[in-house]
């Protein structure tokens, strides 16, 4: 017949097409973690091109990062906010670019999210400060020593009588009743002394903090444990304050009354990440003055270097006006500190000793790792983000997460085939095996045309593949029951066979149709891992009904002269 | 020929009422359950309100009560723990709360913290970590407004399409029926709403309308057979048998592997399963007792073909 070799024929080139859109994908899956590294040492780079040129993995399946990060255009100049989100964008993939990711999705999403996608990479926090840091890079001067201390003495009688005022309302300060709640550190003998700082105590403060906030120096008392001390010594230009005390004086800084009695000249800063002092973390809070002496804008040659103690820098170059301003700066403040602020947190602030014309050096301060130094070269190098950003969305998926799923995905894709397979096969007998016939086919080609069109597979994508093997065979089912019918009523078996595909094929068209829709609308408005879903069943579906009907029908039609029917 | 269900003849038609005061129950219970969602009053998953979730695997087996009152007592009152099945890690758990933020410190900060306190000597590993915050949730819950009104719409102009008036009512009420009484025990339960969830209510849909059109297809046809005054009940009735043993075989194949997927697919897609198979035995019900017999009351009140 005619039209029995055309269908062959057209079936025969699917097959080939199938083949050529899964084949890398095959070869890639098939390889173990051995055979990868052996493909690597061969060529190094092999692997992973044949890793691109496979079906891609999602996130929650190959392990990495997704954040979806929030321009704060109300943070900038009204003219700067046009663009603002594409410079980020823009900044945001030149830092990517540095780590090495393999292909990272960077893309905006309505008019001031961006979305980036790590695959493979898992470092949380190293990610959220290569992505989230605005990078803003400021040279700022030292507030003197005294009138450092000045501030700090006019905070401490603020608090001291903010305080005072409001356990004299409570009346409770009895000098034994205070001591007793340091001494117990439970909560209930806490009570007294911590409503009174309630209004900026977190509820989880120990009793113990509370109690320690009366006093002539509520503020000062938790700089004085590192002060003068021959192992800290860092008396000035920044005050050491344990890790568990520094939410505190956050809280002290920020009531309204200590806000008044800090100059508009002055800030306080924190160092950007702990150090060790005492055997316990610490963190050191500067007193700046307010002025940018020096933006990091125009650095050249940013780089990796070490200091005279042998600590992590990254060094820059300077040239033209920024050489001359920032020798100018320096050079009038000899001897003096000069504080590194990188988004209002203290980098360092070194002493200047001499003169620094045209070569800048960045000293990494606290406990900064090689890794730390190596964020900090490459946010210079892409440059500041235009605005600040906010991270509104973070998922971290770890490596073994991942496989776990994978293997989850596998397990239950096999057995779900082979359920499927052995009910149908046993159920309608040769006629099921023809149906079993169909859904290999189908399974294939969904995978073939996922790999082919570079759709990404996720865990609901797996859930979707699962899905169509069970909905597919429904397709065969229809036509089954009505071959049943058919022959039943007295029809030949080849009567009966073409009776029951064409009356099937018009609910079996229709019952497809709803699912496409659901899947049109899920793919539609998805994020990442439902449109993974979305994209397997409608491909499952749409597949299954070339796969359940023509292919089937192909193999009922091999035979020519049907006495019986298994079915 | 092997077969699961012989020729039937079961009066479902005749079960109308008990299928009816049954549904009702159902149906209400959903509706309940989709007005206490509107009023944000349901349990909806961090992935629509925000919040964090943290994954992660302790090196010794530990004491489940021990983790839930550390973490409730570290100011989580109301976090969900989980035991999550994972074949190289056996003392995995999932904890999902409904803040960003706590005291200052970040969420997911902060349970590491309380963890790492509450079991010393015994090492927590975080595998994974999700922090949603409210503007993320909101965007999501847009979309799935939009997803579900695409579908319902896309539905409707397809029944408006393929059926006439009066089935395509009942087609209609039956779907909504179907998601109403899954999101409705989801609700009973305490059962987290999420975005996968919500995917499996879609998909459901499109499953129970489906064995619907399948029904109507069948007495459509024999309709035509059969035209004579009083065979209208006779006639559907018959219907449903004749297509009986594809609805249980098609329910059987979906059942088999959403069964599979609920046992084997892990924690992710545990709670889309479970809707999926109480889709499964819902809408096959439904296609049954529910889809016809409205085409029957309805053909009974105001006769319209047989008259």
């Amino acid at each position: 017949m005619k039209g029995q070799t055309w269908r062959f024929v057209v079936t025969g080139i699917f097959i080939v097409l199938g083949m050529i859109g899964f084949w890398n994908t095959l070869q890639y899956w098939t390889l173990s973690a051995g055979d990868k590294q052996k493909m690597e040492e061969l060529k190094p780079g092999s692997a992973q091109e044949l890793e691109r040129k496979a079906m891609r993995l999602g996130l929650d399946l190959k392990g990495g990062i997704h954040v979806v990060l929030r321009v704060e255009k109300e943070k900038i100049e009204q003219s700067a906010r046009g663009d603002a989100v594409d410079r980020a964008i823009q900044v945001i993939r030149n830092r990517v670019d540095f780590t090495g990711v393999t292909e990272p999705v960077i893309q905006k999403q309505g008019d001031d999210r961006i979305i980036v996608d790590l695959p493979g990479y898992t470092d949380a926090a190293q990610a959220e400060n290569i992505i989230g840091q605005t990078a803003q890079l400021e040279f700022k001067l030292i507030e003197s020593q005294e009138n450092a201390n000045l501030i700090l003495k006019k905070i401490d009688s603020i608090v001291a009588i903010a305080n005072k005022a409001k356990t004299g309302e409570t009346g409770a300060s009895r000098p034994e009743e205070k001591a007793e709640s340091i001494a117990k550190d439970s909560s209930k003998a806490g009570d007294t002394t911590k409503d009174v700082f309630a209004d900026f105590l977190s509820e989880d403060s120990s009793a113990a903090e509370g109690a320690i906030l009366e006093g002539e120096t509520p503020f000062t008392q938790f700089l004085e444990p590192f002060l003068n001390r021959p192992e800290t010594n860092t008396q000035w230009p920044g005050y050491m304050v344990a890790e568990r005390d520094r939410r505190l004086l956050e809280k002290m800084l920020a009531m309204p009354e200590v806000k008044r009695v800090i100059p508009d000249d002055v800030q306080f800063a924190w160092s950007t990440r702990a150090e060790i002092a005492s055997a316990q973390n610490v963190y050191r809070l500067y007193v700046l003055k307010s002025k940018v002496q020096f933006l990091g804008k125009n650095l050249e040659r940013i780089n990796i270097g070490k200091g005279q103690f042998q600590e992590h820098t990254v060094d820059f170059r300077l040239s033209g006006q920024s050489a001359a301003s920032f020798a100018r700066l320096t050079g009038a403040n000899i001897d003096k500190p000069l504080a590194i602020v990188i988004d209002n947190k203290v980098e360092s602030a070194p002493f200047i000793n001499s003169k620094i014309r045209n070569e800048g050096q960045i000293t990494m301060g606290g406990s900064a790792t090689i890794k730390d130094a190596q964020n900090l070269e490459i946010v210079l190098k892409a440059g500041a983000l235009p605005a600040p950003v906010e991270i509104i969305e973070k998922n971290v998926i770890g490596p073994t997460l991942g496989s776990d799923s994978i293997r989850k995905g596998l397990v239950s894709s096999i057995v779900g085939l082979i359920a499927v397979f052995l009910f149908v096969g046993i159920y309608y007998r040769i006629s099921g095996f023809i149906a079993d016939i169909g859904l290999l086919f189908n399974i294939f080609f969904l995978l073939a045309i996922m790999a082919g069109l570079g759709a990404t597979l996720t865990m609901p994508g797996i859930a979707g593949i699962i899905l169509t093997i069970g909905i597919s065979v429904d397709s065969n089912i229809l036509i089954f029951e009505r071959i049943r019918e058919e022959l039943h009523s007295g029809k030949t078996v080849r009567a009966s066979i073409d009776a029951g595909y064409n009356r099937a094929l018009l609910t079996i068209i229709d019952s497809h149709v709803t699912t496409l829709i659901t899947a049109g609308a899920l793919f539609l408005f998805g994020s990442g891992p439902i449109k993974g879903f979305a994209v397997s069943l409608f491909w499952g579906v749409t597949i299954s009904l070339y796969t359940a009907v023509v292919v089937t029908k192909m193999i009922f039609d091999i035979r020519k002269g049907y006495k019986t029917l298994s079915i | 020929m092997f077969r699961i269900i012989k020729e039937t003849h079961i009066d479902f038609i005749g079960q109308r009422k008990k299928a009816f005061l049954f549904s009702s129950i159902l149906v209400t219970l959903g509706l309940f359950a989709f007005v206490m969602i509107l009023l944000d009053k349901a349990n909806m998953g961090i992935d629509f309100a925000g919040g964090t979730m943290i994954q992660g695997s302790f090196e010794q087996a530990i004491n489940v009560s021990q983790l839930r009152n550390a973490v409730n007592a570290g100011g989580f009152p109301e976090a969900s723990i989980q035991r999550v099945d994972r074949h190289d890690s056996p003392n995995s758990y999932i904890i999902r709360v409904k803040e960003t933020v706590s005291g200052g410190e970040k969420a997911i900060d902060k349970l590491q913290r309380i963890i790492a306190e509450a079991f010393v000597g015994n090492k927590f590993t975080k595998d994974s970590e999700h922090t949603i915050g409210p503007a993320v949730g909101e965007s999501l819950k847009r979309s799935a407004r939009w997803a579900i009104l695409i579908s319902v719409l896309g539905m409707i102009i397809y029944i408006g399409l393929r059926f006439d008036f009066r089935s395509g009512v009942a087609a209609t009420i039956a779907t909504f029926h179907d998601v109403l009484a899954v999101l409705g025990i989801f609700y009973l339960f305490d059962k987290e709403i999420t975005l996968l969830v919500v995917t499996a209510l879609l998909t459901l849909a499109g499953y129970s309308l489906t064995d619907t059109v399948v029904v109507y297809d069948r007495i459509r046809e024999n309709l035509r057979k059969f035209r004579k005054k009083g065979e209208f009940v006779s006639t559907v009735n018959r219907s449903i048998n004749e297509v009986l043993s594809r609805t249980i075989m098609t329910s059987i194949t979906v059942m088999t592997v959403v069964v599979i997927l609920f046992l084997f697919g892990g924690e992710v897609l545990r709670d889309f399963a479970l809707a999926m198979i109480m889709g499964v035995v819902i809408g096959t019900y439904s296609s049954i007792f529910v889809a016809s017999p409205i085409v029957i009351e309805w053909e009974a009140h105001s006769p319209r073909r047989f008259k």
